[in-house]
């Protein structure tokens, strides 16, 4: 089976990239292919590359509210092409009101300031498993 | 941790005491406050330690918005202000860009033309009060110029300062994309342009703040501050400015870790590096060229989304090392920077933390109280030889502007951000409530419920610059840019008078940006989405 293939991105102006760096790093050294599309990005291109690159996962890194509003118009962007790629949100910014918010809307998993090492890979792991199983 | 060092890796021996410090020869090395080389204190100790500006990192919503906030920490006693521009600013772009729609006012204030300006200072006293500026240089300097010049206020009397960020920006800060020979020009016109007409104002505000706060330590963070200083200093000379004419008007706005006597220790050497510098390498004559203005912000990212309380602890801790370092401005970060803008809550908790230690604990009554300890001066030492060596190190790579407009210097990011993670997450570097002393989810409640309000975008600011662009002369702005883009052409001329003009004409950042871009023929729209304004 080909490794798993993430999208690693950020949305809008956000300039905070630590973490989008670090998650990267860690998801390279769990074995993963990791697209990374760093800073500036908007829905449109973060679709385009995901199906351009066949990734398995967007992975979006937050640092500022502006992902709160463009996740409706990724979301249905991907469902209009009709691409089934789960996409996960993470960042230090995360309240647990945003995760549950971004979990209501479709975010397939969401990585707040208390997830671990362990849990971001072995998360991703997971969605693409199930999302593989035919 | 295992090992005994400091947070920038510098060896520590359980105690200190006289042999370390046998070579330390109290002329040379410290000097009274007040005298070179300045490492005790910018200024004589009768003019008082204890008297830094107070001040917040301020800015949300509309200028309008950022105005009261402005007079509210004013009247909670602020001696300073400081205020940052939200990113769609900092990137010079106008709140009606596509790509800012979701930015506009939610992690600084929105200033995209005169009006804006006019708004954010009105009715603040700018001949009676210190205007730090987080903003884009030559746009930030021309709105106050002009702001003030409307009111009746000298520009030659406005105090304050204005970071300059023609290195790191793109990297670790705010990324304004536009080429290094115009950053690097915008810095130098804007200082050049100070040093004639608004002479008490610190145009050169070097910011190693942001840079640091990626993860560099206290070596790595000053180094890189010296080096675009110096490239700086050398452009600026290079013009034929003589080095009297700026030097005096210098500042540093450094960040302050948790490291508590590193900190302290790298701000002494901080002083006494660049007195050194000035004199000796740039020929300084005037001691007032020699004494480094040093003011900080607390450090971001110490503070932790778990257990925001603790925030407040880390603040106090680090602001109390400020005022024993003898800064001339401090802030202190939000305890809830950690998930969002700083709310008033955590505004108010920052400047009553810095009254508190001013009024109440008498720790700065007294110049320079720690100098002398055996373990301050060692730690002083070896952080200004390990700084100056990593300067060399850096010089000797070859050009350090060649250097950063090749992306050189973001390899030392990405080291220093990954390091931080990693130093993090197994623990190396301990973290109350991260990786040690935590606490179950459900028990972490206290100031929670801060970190769930949030700043909308300011559609409000979007519409206003819509409308401003339909309402104004659009042949007197066409014409003012036209302007710039001539100045932009000729890299002898400064640049400033042709953004003041344009700015006064009615023209926004994002216009002038578009021009000054591709008049250095990079895209006038980084994402290609605005129609050229001429």
């Amino acid at each position: 089976m080909r490794p798993v293939r993430v999208l690693i991105g950020m949305l809008g102006l956000d300039q905070h990239e630590v973490g989008a760096v670090a998650v990267a790093r860690l998801l390279r050294d769990a074995g993963m292919e990791v697209i990374y599309l760093g800073r500036f990005n908007l829905p449109p291109g973060i679709v385009k590359t995901a199906g351009d690159e066949n990734a398995d996962v967007i992975g979006l890194s937050c640092h500022s509210w502006e992902y709160l509003h463009y996740i409706d118009e990724l979301l249905a962007l991907l469902r209009q092409q009709g691409l089934s790629i789960p996409v996960v949100v993470g960042g230090s910014v995360l309240t647990a009101g945003d995760e549950s918010l971004l979990r209501d809307k479709g975010v397939a998993a969401t990585f707040g300031p208390t997830s671990s090492a362990e849990d971001i890979p072995a998360a991703i792991r997971s969605l693409v498993t199930s999302a593989r199983r035919p | 941790m295992t090992e005994r060092a400091t947070r920038s890796r510098i060896p520590l021996k359980p105690v200190y005491g006289p042999g370390d410090v046998a070579e330390l020869r109290y002329d040379e090395a410290l000097g009274d406050p007040g005298a070179f080389p300045f490492t005790r204190g910018r200024r004589p100790p009768e003019q008082g330690a204890s008297a830094w500006i107070q001040r917040e990192l301020s800015g949300e919503g509309t200028p309008s918005r950022s105005n009261a906030q402005l007079k509210y920490l004013i009247g909670t006693g602020a001696t300073g202000i400081d205020v940052i521009g939200d990113t769609p600013t900092m990137a010079y772009l106008d709140a009606d860009h596509p790509a800012a729609a979701h930015a506009v006012g939610t992690q600084g204030v929105s200033l995209c033309c005169l009006d804006d300006y006019r708004q954010l200072y009105a009715d603040l006293p700018l001949d009676g009060l210190t205007v730090s500026q987080s903003l884009p240089p030559l746009f930030g300097m021309a709105g106050f110029y002009l702001a003030a010049r409307e009111r009746g206020i000298e520009p030659a009397r406005l105090r304050g300062s204005i970071v300059q960020p023609p290195f790191y920006c793109e990297d670790c800060g705010y990324a304004t994309h536009m080429p290094f020979p115009l950053r690097l020009r915008m810095t130098a016109d804007s200082i050049e342009f100070a040093s004639r007409e608004m002479p008490r104002f610190h145009a050169f505000l070097e910011d190693t703040y942001y840079i640091s706060d990626g993860g560099l330590d206290a070596v790595e963070e000053m180094a890189l501050g010296f080096v675009e200083i110096r490239h700086v200093v050398r452009e600026l000379r290079r013009r034929g400015v003589p080095v009297d004419a700026f030097a005096p008007r210098v500042a540093i706005l450094v960040n302050c870790g948790m490291d508590f006597f590193e900190e302290i220790a790298k701000i002494r050497a901080t002083r006494r590096l660049y007195a050194r510098m000035m004199r000796d390498e740039f020929g300084a004559r005037d001691p007032r060229s020699l004494a480094v203005n040093i003011a900080s912000h607390t450090s971001g990212l110490s503070l932790t989304a778990q257990q925001p309380v603790n925030n407040i602890v880390r603040g106090a801790t680090q602001a109390l090392a400020l005022a024993l370092a003898g800064v001339q401005g401090i802030e202190i970060s939000g305890f809830d920077e950690a998930f969002r803008t700083p709310s008033p809550e955590a505004h108010l908790v920052g400047l009553r933390t810095q009254q508190v230690i001013a009024l109440e604990t008498n720790a700065a009554r007294v110049a320079d109280p720690l100098g002398g300890s055996y373990y301050v001066e060692a730690l002083t030492d070896e952080l200004e030889r390990r700084i100056r060596e990593m300067v060399a190190r850096i010089e000797g790579l070859g050009d350090p502007g060649a250097l950063c407009d090749r992306g050189w210097f973001r390899g030392l990011f990405q080291d220093a951000m990954e390091r931080h993670a990693r130093d993090v997450r197994e623990g190396t570097r301990p973290q109350v409530g991260v990786n040690v002393h935590r606490m179950a989810a459900h028990e972490d409640t206290l100031l929670r419920d801060v970190a769930e309000q949030k700043i909308e975008p300011s559609r409000e600011q979007v519409g206003r610059i819509r409308e401003h662009k339909r309402s104004q002369d659009s042949r007197g702005v066409r014409g003012a840019l036209a302007g710039v883009r001539r100045a932009a052409g000729n890299p002898g001329e400064n640049l400033m008078p042709a953004i003041i003009a344009a700015t006064a004409a009615g023209a926004t950042i994002g216009e002038m940006a578009w021009v000054l871009r591709a008049a250095y023929g990079v895209p006038g729209d980084p994402f290609g989405m605005m129609e050229s304004p001429l």
